[in-house]
């Protein structure tokens, strides 16, 4: 290792700039959440006050029991405070712990989108190095018209074709990444075959095969991990519409179910929660980037 | 092929904005003798569950979303255009801050804020009222893509002849940033005004599918593709795809015209 590596690591500053951001993107996201749970309709009022059962006594210890959000200063440190502690409230429509809801639907969101990313990756791959492999027209052309049709047709309404046809919301995620991934794919591995490098080892008469991986798609790693990075984001937008609409029971249909309900302590750390896995996803596919950019 | 397709997008919504002489009858009129029927003279795309024609409910509804979305696409790419003015010409402080604020933006799922955003309105709230607030916070959420492409091109021409001879003519920040830079970029503000439009489009068709869109009975394209969730019915009554067919042409012909015009700008 040289000299400059050891002291100032190439992969250091992106990562240290980014998880500045996250940290400032965290903090950002809970004052905005608390002051939209501070703000909402019913915020301070307890269904027990409107009970006639109980007497002035009771009402007024209900009352003072609801008298922290008065302070609204106090109200967004104690917010912070418990958030940092991992305590997200509980859930208005369902009455259990945030925390729980989540552990409990973190899984199957990950089952779901880690396979929709998976699939979407290998078959927008696996179209790209074969229009490259087999340059025809028609092959061009029917799936700049398959990734084309795709863009035009909302996620919630490929969600549906795919349960429609049997299959699970990895279907219709991958179905909602697979039009946006092959497009960048496509300009990239269009950019790196029409390389000169590339052209000379074709013309050194190595194998297309071998072209294709090592000369044309190794030297973009960097942009395709950065495009890795930002699928992420794109999946996590393509889960709540194919969990809710495929029944799937994870955290896409939570916060389905969070915003009909009108449950703000859901779906704001909901928000949190994925803020920062994407701001997270980008974090490391930046390192890797940067890592990449200084082997290349 | 750009010349064609913007053309049929211009046609197309010269026919929603006279939607009220177009249609049938009104979007809210109900055939009680004709509830779900099949397509027919009098009802060509037939009548949903509550007997309302679906043809008249199509055009409505695609009038309001084709004029809500431009105009949330237009406040979204205006408010880029003003931070990437303001960030590239008042200094090196002002570019960091409009980057960090855009990076902001971006790392939030803007799925999710719109949901928690939509939670807030109270359970009574006038349906002019919810369309306006839910393209109000795409409008919002929209600036951050478009003013970092902007910022780049302000920075760009900001290293170029013209500015250096404007700077040397004694041209202010104002004049230079009215005058000089923001003409450069109307071209640019057109292809973002092109690319968030249909975005915009697709997120409330999204949002109306999952029933957080537009209320009833206010007809949107979000809540007219609340039918297709029945695939009996769907299959029985094929014309109940044509809100579905008629958005994807819409958006189509959008992007057709972004392509072209890539090749243009």
């Amino acid at each position: 290792m040289s000299i400059e590596n050891r002291h100032h690591p190439y992969w250091l500053a992106p990562v240290v700039q980014r998880l500045g951001l996250l940290a400032i993107v965290l903090l950002a996201g809970g004052l905005l959440g608390a002051a939209l749970v501070r703000v909402a309709p019913g915020f301070g009022v307890d269904e027990r006050m409107l009970d006639t059962r109980l007497s002035a006594g009771s009402i007024q210890a209900v009352e003072e029991s609801r008298k922290e959000g008065s302070d609204v200063l106090r109200y967004y440190f104690n917010y912070l405070y418990r958030l940092c502690r991992g305590d997200l409230g509980i859930s208005v429509s369902l009455g259990r712990p945030v925390r729980e809801l989540i552990s409990e639907r973190a899984g199957v969101t990950l089952r779901s989108a880690s396979a929709g990313l998976l699939l979407a990756w290998m078959a927008a791959l696996a179209i790209v190095l074969l229009l490259e492999w087999l340059p025809r027209r028609v092959f061009e052309t029917a799936a700049s018209v398959l990734a084309g049709t795709l863009l035009c047709v909302p996620a919630a309404v490929v969600a549906l074709g795919c349960l429609y046809l049997g299959g699970l919301p990895a279907l219709a995620i991958s179905a909602v990444l697979f039009p946006r991934v092959y497009r960048y794919l496509r300009n990239i591995a269009r950019a790196a075959c029409g390389a000169t490098h590339v052209l000379a080892a074709q013309a050194f008469g190595i194998r297309k095969m071998r072209v294709l991986t090592f000369h044309a798609l190794a030297p973009v790693l960097p942009e395709l991990l950065a495009l890795a990075g930002v699928s992420v984001s794109m999946a996590v937008g393509a889960v709540i519409p194919a969990e809710t609409l495929c029944d799937s029971a994870g955290l896409g249909q939570l916060v389905w179910q969070a915003a009909l309900a009108r449950d703000l302590p859901v779906l704001v750390n909901m928000t949190l929660l994925i803020t920062a896995v994407t701001a997270g996803a980008n974090l490391l596919a930046d390192a890797a980037r940067a890592a990449a950019q200084a082997e290349v | 092929m750009r010349r064609a397709t913007a053309l049929i997008l211009v046609l197309a919504f010269m026919t929603l904005l006279l939607a009220d002489f177009v249609a049938p009858c009104s979007f809210a009129t109900q055939f009680r003798d004709a509830v779900d029927a099949p397509a027919s003279r009098a009802h060509l795309l037939g009548t949903d569950a509550l007997g309302r024609d679906r043809l008249s409910r199509l055009l409505y509804g695609a009038r309001l979303s084709m004029l809500f979305a431009p105009a949330a696409a237009l406040a979204s790419v205006a408010a880029a255009l003003i931070i990437a003015l303001l960030a590239g010409c008042m200094g090196p402080w002002w570019e960091r801050a409009a980057d960090a604020a855009a990076d902001l933006c971006l790392s939030m799922p803007w799925i999710f804020l719109l949901l928690a955003a939509r939670a807030l309105l109270p359970l009574n709230v006038a349906a002019g009222a919810a369309a306006l607030v839910t393209f109000g916070l795409l409008g919002l959420l929209g600036w951050a893509a478009p003013s970092r492409v902007m910022l780049a091109a302000v920075k760009r021409h900001l290293r170029s002849d013209f500015v250096l001879l404007a700077h040397a003519s004694g041209c202010g920040r104002a004049r230079l940033a009215l005058v000089h830079l923001a003409p450069n970029l109307l071209p640019l503000a057109l292809a973002q005004f092109l690319i968030a439009t249909p975005t915009f489009l697709l997120a409330e068709a999204n949002l109306g599918l999952l029933g957080l869109g537009i209320p009833e009975p206010l007809p949107s394209w979000g809540n007219l593709l609340r039918e297709l969730e029945s695939l009996p019915s769907v299959a029985a009554n094929p014309w109940m795809l044509a809100p579905a067919l008629a958005l994807v042409a819409i958006i189509g012909c959008f992007h057709l015209v972004i392509a072209a015009d890539e090749y243009h700008v």
